[in-house]
């Protein structure tokens, strides 16, 4: 129910009674008008019984002062006669002018009027007349007839008097039974227009219990959801097997998950409402800086930054991890940064993995080169143990000097051979002036008979020298990985171009700046890379080797050109017109080294 | 020293150390015909009446163990004798030869198992 049909309802439930009320009102208003009118007639009757009654007393009058006037003959006694004569008739006239008079009342009273006149006419003035002539009024048959004339007309006014009773009486009653039919029609209507009320009402409020109780309900549930998601997210954090910490938006600490404190050695009650810096204190790992908090970066940029590499968290106790982090900010509904949340776990075991993987592709990188070891060195070797034979059996002091000749040259070879293998592990602390053609020319060279074994055709485009600012023996172990990577991906019979193109400063067309350097690149002609695993190329232990590839090559490859301020890129063709890889890598002249990327 | 005149064929695409071998060979009395390379050593040995071959195993194209096995198919009875510069051979090819030796190991083994080789009763009794 929407709050417009609560309205409604409303609306309804104060409606009704005003129209029940105004209904029986209209009711109550045509029951007393009828009762009224009833009243109405009864004083009509009323009136009529009085008029009656002074039309009798006139006309006793009449008789009273006739009898006097013919017993005495006295004309005194006379006089009510006369004076209730003239009136009489009017009186009569009113009587019958009065309304609500049937024609039954209508004939007594004609018949009143006519029989009074008679007995005015043909008994009252003759005896008048009779006594003012002197004579005499004692006959008997003449009083009796004026006593049958004057008993007609009481009988009529008696009539008359006993109907307008009687309707009195009627209407009397009949007012009663209106009374008691208005009681009884208004108990009725009120007991019907309550129970409507009543019913109409019940059922209104039943609507909105109804919708008040699935109100409370969903809130109800709403409530246990919230709580329940509430307990979800906490056991989520709880469970998450990263530390997270989040901070208001001015950095101090608000929570921490039981991995965060473990990591960083502080309990909850300690941590709250510390700056973060304090609680999470990290360091770089090589140069024992202290490093910018992902929380004041990300209040800084405004925005989710990744982890951080070589971030050295200090704990409570002192102690140290590696750690890697993040930080994002967190964000209310307007987009206002209310707070951030701060990611990290650690990754001292990973970090001394990678290690172990890194120096694990070193030698592996060592190991695919052993056949071209052995044979560089078992060779000479051979041929010059072989030439001292024939020496000390008794040589020639010509032929002497040609087999020294020959082991002269044959020691050279593994002189050259052996300081491009230390070239490959001798390490530097810091970067020195390589020149590229130089080392390319030196790995082409130990990989010669590996080459050949494979009858790989190499093509090396080496120009002139150009030297670049590197760590050589990590350039070696990248280049060798990339030429064994190409020079299996030809096959027999394939061709590897290797490849320098130096590159000067200067702006491209987009305005992007471009390093001095060089680009070194190694092609191949074989089938090409499926799209489908290109992604996976720089991942660690993607190998398309099966068993004899470690799946590290590429991975540590990018990590070696990374941290020399390089790029690699790959790029493929699978199509058969023209199939083949090309792998570029860029190598600045004077690059920034990220020391330690790796 | 001139006792052997036994045919010996050399394979090896080390030219300096087959140049070597050749000249040890010959100061020991064996005569010695010289390959750089597999399919030209497989031609040398189907029409020379060679005795023993000294056989290099790592070389581009035909390696040492497919040149032993097309010999072995040619004439069975002819003794290989398989160099190396590798430690560890695997099995399916050192079943091949009747011996194989590393580089290095110097003149006087490989004069020895190529003397054993011709000579087996010789080489078992001293």
């Amino acid at each position: 129910m929407n709050l417009s049909q609560f309205n409604n309802i409303l609306r309804q439930v104060f409606l009704l009674p005003v129209v029940a009320l105004l209904v029986v009102a209209g009711a109550l208003y045509l029951q007393i008008r009828g009762a009224n009118a009833t009243v109405n007639l009864i004083q009509d009757s009323d009136t009529r019984i009085s008029q009656a009654t002074l039309v009798s007393k006139l006309i006793v009058d009449e008789e009273s002062g006739l009898r006097g006037y013919e017993t005495t003959g006295d004309l005194r006694f006379l006089q009510p006669f006369s004076e209730a004569k003239s009136h009489v008739q009017a009186e009569i006239q009113s009587l019958d002018n009065m309304g609500g008079s049937d024609p039954d009342q209508k004939k007594d009273i004609e018949d009143l009027r006519s029989e009074h006149q008679t007995w005015q006419d043909a008994f009252a003035l003759p005896v008048i007349a009779q006594v003012r002539g002197g004579g005499n009024t004692d006959d008997v048959d003449l009083n009796l007839h004026g006593r049958e004339l004057m008993d007609e007309v009481r009988h009529d006014l008696t009539d008359i008097i006993q109907k307008a009773e009687s309707s009195r009486t009627r209407r009397i009653a009949r007012w009663h039974r209106q009374v008691h039919n208005m009681l009884l029609f208004l108990l009725g209507l009120a007991l019907g227009i309550g129970v409507l009320i009543g019913l109409f009402t019940r059922n209104r409020l039943h609507a909105v219990s109804a919708a008040y109780r699935s109100s409370l309900e969903i809130l109800g549930r709403r409530a246990e959801e919230l709580f329940q998601s509430e307990q979800q997210l906490r056991t989520t954090l709880d469970s998450i097997g990263d530390g997270v910490i989040t901070c208001d938006a001015a950095g101090h600490i608000q929570m921490m998950n039981p991995i965060a404190r473990e990591l960083t050695g502080w309990g909850q009650a300690d941590a709250t409402g510390q700056p973060l810096e304090k609680v999470f204190c990290i360091v770089n790992e090589i140069s024992r800086e202290p490093m910018e908090t992902p929380v004041s970066k990300v209040k800084r940029l405004d925005t989710i930054v990744g982890m951080g590499n070589h971030a050295m968290l200090i704990r409570r106790d002192g102690t140290e991890l590696n750690v890697a982090d993040s930080g994002a900010p967190i964000r209310d509904q307007r987009g206002e940064t209310i707070g951030i949340v701060l990611v990290f776990r650690d990754i001292t075991m990973e970090r001394k993995t990678q290690d172990a993987l890194i120096a694990n592709e070193k030698l592996a990188v060592a190991g695919r080169l052993a056949a071209t070891i052995a044979h560089e060195i078992h060779n000479p070797l051979d041929s010059v143990s072989n030439l001292l034979y024939l020496m000390r059996n008794g040589a020639s002091a010509e032929e002497s000097v040609q087999f020294m000749e020959m082991a002269q040259q044959e020691l050279t070879r593994v002189t050259q051979i052996s300081r491009a293998m230390l070239g490959l592990y001798r390490e530097s602390k810091s970067p020195v002036v390589v020149d590229l053609k130089e080392m390319l020319q030196e790995i082409l060279l130990l990989m010669e008979r590996r080459l050949a074994d494979t009858e790989v055709k190499v093509t090396a485009d080496l120009p002139s020298s150009v030297t670049v600012a590197a760590f050589p023996a990590e350039l070696r172990q990248v280049f060798t990985n990339l030429i064994t990577n190409a020079a299996e991906a030809a096959g027999r019979n394939g061709e590897v171009r290797v490849s320098v193109t130096p590159q000067t400063a200067g702006a491209e067309g987009s305005g992007l700046k471009i390093q001095a350097g060089a680009t070194v690149t190694i092609a191949d002609n074989g089938p090409g890379i499926p799209e489908e695993v290109r992604p996976q190329l720089f991942q660690p232990f993607f190998t398309t080797k099966g068993e004899h590839g470690t799946g590290l090559g590429l991975w540590v490859s990018r990590g070696i050109i990374n941290k020399h301020g390089g790029t690699i890129s790959v790029s493929s063709d699978t199509s058969k017109a023209a199939h083949g890889t090309v792998v570029s890598v860029f190598l600045a002249t004077n690059p920034t080294i990220n020391a330690g990327v790796d | 020293m001139k006792q052997n005149t036994n045919l010996v064929l050399c394979v090896d695409d080390e030219l300096v150390g087959l140049q070597v071998r050749k000249i040890l060979l010959e100061r020991s009395g064996y005569t010695v015909l010289t390959a750089p390379d597999g399919p030209s050593g497989l031609e040398i040995f189907s029409v020379e009446p060679v005795e023993v071959v000294v056989l290099d195993y790592s070389m581009p194209g035909m390696h040492g163990g497919e040149v032993a096995a097309r010999m072995r198919q040619m004439k069975p009875q002819v003794p290989i004798l398989l160099l190396s510069a590798y430690v560890d051979l695997l099995p399916e090819v050192t079943s091949l030869v009747n011996l194989y030796m590393t580089k290095g190991e110097g003149a006087p083994v490989l004069l020895e198992k190529l003397g054993s080789l011709l000579h087996p009763v010789d080489a078992s009794q001293q």
